[in-house]
């Protein structure tokens, strides 16, 4: 390298390589994405960037290299504090690392830095592995996430909501034609393990073993800027499915009724609570016709 | 000629807002002078932390800090950041806008920290250029703060007071004098910190921070995780009687006590205040050492979410 010092863009795709490498800020400047701005050894590193009285221009280096990785470990530990609990804090660092080595932020804000975690833990889940932990912490991180963003996201705090006072003036000769609109924050979800019982128990700290298997649907809301979740059955999800997804009452409960598990008579009766419960934990803010 | 604080009022004393302290501050309503926000946790946010902050804006005068604008570095501007950020000054009466000197991250990465750049010519001209476009986009002056750092380049050509003063002439960008920082930075890069506070151009300096630090023994790490130590306070003397006095904020990010603690951390600076009596205690220069986890340098926020 020459004495000629290199130009701003130059320094800074090489400093960021440096520092987010997974390694230290040692092999980062020996690293071949390194090398690519600026050939230089780790022992040579100072012909550009100075020392102080105590440090060496490596040494202080690290101080960025060691707080990118803190820094960004923490976030997602306080993003998904019920998988830490599962898998104890060094376990989940390790993943955490991994996943910000291969998913780096690039997002102005850290409120997205775990948006591609429980994708990552899925993408990267071992092959053949029989044990179904992998999923129960795949669910986890999905749940925890979606927690998230309703916490965070559109809601309809102030708005008046669709009453049962409402519910109950629909007139039947239009009770098919009708269509329920959803609350913005209404979320719905499909694990593999009702991680939402792990989730209550660890948040009451209360001592919880992991789950068995057991497929579990969930509608997630948020009212009064706290979110709820409620577990659901296989049948009232799928309505809901078809709610979400713009279908009239008819249309969706025609849907569900093709493959229902329980007979027509019972699921009529089931509808009229679940349209009940549902109207009563805000599920909706108005009908159209 | 430029008016003190680019014509500003002095707020008075300041605390940034957190959201352990959200609950608290609702329900006790203390007698805060102001608060600032850390503008990336509201300005996407359609939740509890916009909400609270409303409330918050319509009793107290609000001023926003941002730490992605990232002005120095080479990647281009973010206008969608910028178009946000823009909308919640708006829409929270942000009495002024602030970020820091330095970058985050390039090739469209963000490593949220503020990483330092060579202060030279060349990096001046680019900053400036930068500072104009985002002041014309904002219709506001912007303030930029100095920020603590641990490396120094080669390819510096002037001092961080020097850099400032003709970034301020050049834009007619307001400083948020970080006191905190001048000491960290003075004790990691071998400098006077009196020097510094004694040349940053004082008419342009809008606002204070100050925070505390840790001592690692070779460095000092601007962590925002104790009290202010004594020596930070007497450049804050100083520093106030030189700029005749500016809004002054605590900021603490870390390990953080109750909200009474830290508005009486911010409360103290009134006995650094010119035509105050010195303090009574003998002047110390002990951070807190490192203990336990390794020390993080600001910033880090994140908002957790309510789950019932």
């Amino acid at each position: 390298m020459s004495d000629a010092q290199p130009d701003l863009d130059v320094i800074q795709r090489w400093m960021q390589s440096v520092i987010m490498h997974p390694d230290g800020v040692a092999q980062g400047v020996a690293s071949h994405a390194a090398r690519q701005e600026i050939d230089v050894n780790p022992q040579d590193v100072d012909k550009f960037l100075t020392r102080s009285k105590t440090l060496t221009a490596l040494e202080r280096l690290q101080i960025y290299g060691s707080a990118y990785y803190a820094r960004l470990l923490e976030c997602l530990r306080e993003e998904f504090p019920v998988l830490v609990h599962a898998l104890g804090e060094q376990t989940f660092d390790a993943f955490a690392f991994a996943y910000l080595h291969e998913f780096p932020s690039r997002s102005y804000t850290l409120n997205r830095l775990g948006a591609a975690f429980p994708r990552f833990l899925a993408e990267t889940r071992p092959e053949g592995e029989e044990e179904t932990w992998p999923e129960f912490l795949i669910d986890l991180a999905t749940l925890e996430w979606a927690f998230s963003e309703v916490f965070d996201g559109p809601g309809v705090e102030g708005e008046p909501l669709f009453d049962a006072a409402q519910l109950q003036a629909i007139p039947s000769e239009k009770w098919t034609e009708a269509r329920l609109i959803p609350v913005p924050c209404l979320r719905l979800l499909t694990l593999r393990f009702p991680a939402h019982r792990y989730f209550s128990a660890v948040r009451r700290k209360e001592e919880v073993d992991p789950p068995e298997l057991a497929e579990t649907f969930l509608a997630i809301t948020r009212r009064e800027y706290v979110v709820r979740h409620y577990p659901l059955e296989r049948t009232a999800f799928a309505l809901l499915q078809q709610i979400l997804a713009g279908r009239r009452i008819g249309q969706a409960i025609s849907a569900v009724a093709e493959s229902a598990e329980m007979d027509l008579e019972l699921l009529a009766l089931r509808l009229q609570e679940w349209f009940r419960n549902w109207t009563a934990e805000g599920f909706f803010r108005a009908v159209e016709y | 000629m430029t008016l003190p604080r680019l014509g500003h009022p002095n707020l008075g004393l300041g605390v940034g807002l957190r959201t352990v302290h959200f609950t608290h501050i609702l329900n006790e309503q203390p007698e805060v002078d102001w608060f600032e926000i850390i503008s990336e946790n509201f300005m996407d946010s359609q939740g509890r932390p916009r909400h609270v902050l409303e409330q918050i804006a319509e009793r107290y005068r609000v001023v926003m800090h941002g730490v992605s604008l990232s002005i120095g570095s080479t990647d281009p501007l973010d206008f969608e950041y910028l178009t946000k950020l823009k909308r919640l000054a708006r829409h929270v009466n942000a009495l002024w806008v602030s970020d820091h000197l330095c970058w985050t991250g390039v090739a469209g990465l963000n490593a949220h920290d503020l990483l330092p750049i060579p202060l030279n010519e060349a990096t001046l001209a680019h900053v400036a250029t930068r500072i104009r476009t985002v002041q014309d986009f904002l219709e506001r002056p912007l303030v930029l703060e100095n920020p603590s750092t641990y490396v120094g380049f080669a390819g510096s050509t002037m001092t961080e007071w020097e850099f400032l003063t003709r970034m301020t002439q050049a834009t007619g960008c307001g400083l948020l004098l970080d006191v905190n920082n001048v000491y960290v930075s003075s004790v990691n890069h071998d400098f006077d910190p009196v020097e510094y506070i004694r040349n940053v151009p004082h008419r342009r300096v809008v606002q204070f921070h100050l925070a505390g630090h840790t001592d690692c023994g070779t460095h000092r790490i601007d962590t925002h995780d104790n009290h202010v130590i004594d020596p930070v306070w007497e450049l804050y003397r100083l520093a106030h009687e030189l700029t005749g006095g500016a809004s002054t904020l605590l900021e603490w990010d870390a390990r953080i006590p109750e909200f009474p603690v830290v508005h009486a951390e911010v409360l103290k600076a009134r006995q650094y205040m010119t035509n105050c009596l010195p303090p009574t205690r003998p002047v110390s220069t002990l951070a807190p050492a490192v203990d336990g986890p390794p020390s993080i340098p600001h910033p880090l926020s994140f908002i957790i979410p309510d789950v019932a």
